[in-house]
């Protein structure tokens, strides 16, 4: 077992050399890199780095899936570099915050973010190199910015190459809502990484067709559709846009897909309305492009429903268990081994046990910690166990199931983890707003709030006006947001929330609100 | 079959109202229970039925049937 994911992508690159790794669109127009071209990119980023002084350094990646996302990707983490990759969705203020919490010193900048790069430059004081993620050569004055196209340019002048890395040594830094409000930089080792991707029971031939339409910033997508697609020396297809996913599935035909449970309901509403008497096959075929046989799911809870329903069109959905503290996958269904209604077998790396019904995972693809906050990761990791924050069981045929969460995440169904206090916190700033507590209901997110009966009585506002003040509110605060962060109901409620004997508001009961009981 | 009664019927595809219960004041995620993605999805199916090309940002900002309609009928003058 190659105990680097150096070792195993390097690996690919000689095994599959001529085998296209990469598929994307430009303007309608299909382009592709074979396992060599991409690895020699790779290897040329690496040099470059390594000669511009960035050894050990922290580099952060901004932009959407593309091959230039991913050649800088896999440069830094066979390097002596670590990867961060930043939700390109969030506003600037939290992109620079995490920059700066994450200590990079460099960043590959998608061309679309061009307009954050002063800001990125004056407020982030670590920050020493800017690299915008295109072919083209820049024409900024300012020696701080320059291309990737530039950066790989300089590398052939140097000679001299990255040491390989230790399989304990952090490859990438990926963050993940907080229960506290803060996010939070999941460390991932080379052998974290490594041995997620070969304990993941799913084979292929090379060149098997994977169109990647999840955000590359997230393990899942980054973990399960490219490292693990690059060792089975698949070609990953890169979805330009979710608007664009029905329509590129038809261009690239793929074979298997991961998919969180949002995208599976939106396509089987396409499925179900087209008249019932055309053949399934016919249905299949105009929607999925022809070829597709898999999806993988994950992220969040799917309906057994769907998968009885995708199979008629011939398609088989497994779903399967992780987080970004277990690079990511924990357990999955697969082909050979599935259970519909549970989330698979736990993969051979890791061990479950629960505590009062969480459960606890440990094994070699368990994150070393959460970078720079050692509270926290004492209390996630505890003697090597995981604690997951999701109750579960596993049934007599060693089939993980899972029935409730401990902490106070709210997962959606485009498996986005959103952490209620972290939007709490930013809507108490307004007068307006008394009490808060987000809640996800219809997979979105709703806030309750108690108004603020002191500034209700010296503005002079009725009910209709409070509700109208507290929508303006929220519309303004969307704008700034990525979709999933955005809310999207409001309870005004005449009550405030009811709290705990230690004045904390009682969360499992947000959602009543009665007249208070008499004191 | 009419251009708001073609752009109607994929609108019925994500929800569950005909398109002649439709108004054009219902708003996509509140009234027609639209998520995130079937907006997304709508979007790039009006894109390939009406061929017409949506910038993100200001197709992201429609909220009702009517906001849709005259984006649509804009977008189609322009082009």
């Amino acid at each position: 077992m190659g105990t680097l994911i150096r070792d195993v992508l390097e690996d690919s690159a000689n095994k599959f050399a001529d085998i296209t790794a990469v598929k994307w669109l430009k303007k309608k127009e299909i382009f592709e890199r074979s396992y060599s071209e991409l690895m020699k990119d790779a290897v040329a980023v690496r040099k470059g780095l390594l000669a511009e002084g960035f050894r050990g350094k922290h580099i952060s990646l901004i932009g959407a899936s593309s091959v230039e996302w991913m050649e800088s990707y896999l440069g830094i983490i066979t390097g002596n570099t670590i990867a961060v990759p930043l939700d390109a969705g969030l506003p600037g203020e939290d992109l620079i915050d995490l920059i700066n919490r994450s200590d990079s010193e460099a960043l590959f900048l998608s061309p679309r973010h061009k307009a954050l790069l002063d800001e990125f430059l004056k407020q982030c004081p670590k920050l020493r190199k800017i690299w915008l993620l295109q072919e083209e050569e820049t024409d900024s004055a300012d020696e701080r910015i320059a291309s990737l196209a530039e950066l790989k340019a300089a590398s052939q002048k140097a000679d001299a190459d990255a040491d390989r890395p230790e399989p304990e040594d952090v490859a990438t830094i990926i963050y993940t809502s907080g229960t506290t409000g803060k996010s939070k930089g999941v460390m991932l080792t080379q052998y974290n990484l490594a041995s997620n991707v070969e304990a993941v029971e799913y084979t292929a031939e090379p060149g098997t067709r994977v169109l990647s339409v999840l955000p590359i910033h997230h393990a899942f997508c980054l973990v399960m559709d490219w490292l693990k697609g690059f060792s089975l020396g698949a070609t990953v297809c890169i979805n330009d846009s979710l608007m664009h996913m029905v329509r590129n599935m038809s261009i690239f035909k793929p074979d298997v897909m991961l998919m969180v449970p949002l995208m599976i309901e939106t396509i089987y509403k396409k499925l179900a309305s087209v008249d019932a008497a055309i053949p399934k096959k016919a249905v299949a075929a105009n929607v999925f492009g022809g070829n597709l046989k898999i999806i993988f799911t994950g992220g969040a809870h799917l309906d057994p429903y769907y998968i009885d329903q995708f199979a008629e069109y011939g398609v088989d959905v497994f779903e399967g268990y992780g987080m970004s503290e277990c690079s990511p996958v924990i357990s999955s269904n697969t082909p050979k081994i599935h259970k519909a209604g549970s989330i698979g077998k736990p993969l051979c790396n890791v061990e479950v046990r629960f505590e009062n019904g969480e459960i606890l995972v440990r094994g070699s693809s368990v994150m070393k910690g959460y970078y720079q906050m050692p509270e926290e990761t004492a209390e996630t990791l505890k003697d090597g166990w995981l604690h997951t924050g999701d109750k579960g069981y596993l049934d007599e045929d060693g089939f993980l199931f899972i029935n409730g969460r401990v902490k106070n995440l709210i997962i959606l169904s485009n498996g986005e983890n959103i952490s209620p206090e972290e939007i709490e916190n930013k809507l108490a700033l307004n007068m307006l707003v008394g009490e808060v507590i987000v809640t996800g209901e219809n997979n979105g997110l709703t806030a309750r709030i108690y108004p603020d009966q002191e500034v209700v009585a010296a503005k002079r506002l009725d009910g209709e006006a409070v509700h109208a003040a507290l929508q303006e509110f929220l519309d303004q605060y969307n704008k700034n947001q990525p979709t999933y962060r955005q809310i999207t109901g409001l309870v005004v409620r005449k009550n405030p929330f009811i709290r705990n004997s230690t004045k904390k508001i009682k969360r499992q009961e947000a959602l009543v609100d009665e007249p208070l009981p008499v004191a | 079959m009419t251009q708001e009664m073609q752009f109607k019927t994929i609108v019925a595809q994500y929800c569950e109202v005909t398109p002649e219960e439709m108004n054009n004041t219902m708003r996509f995620r509140e009234d027609l229970g639209f998520s995130s993605l079937d907006f997304m999805s709508f979007l790039g199916e009006l894109e390939d039925t009406f061929d017409i090309e949506l910038e993100g940002e200001e197709a992201l900002q429609v909220r009702t049937i009517a906001e849709a309609l005259d984006l649509l009928e804009k977008l189609q003058q322009e082009a």
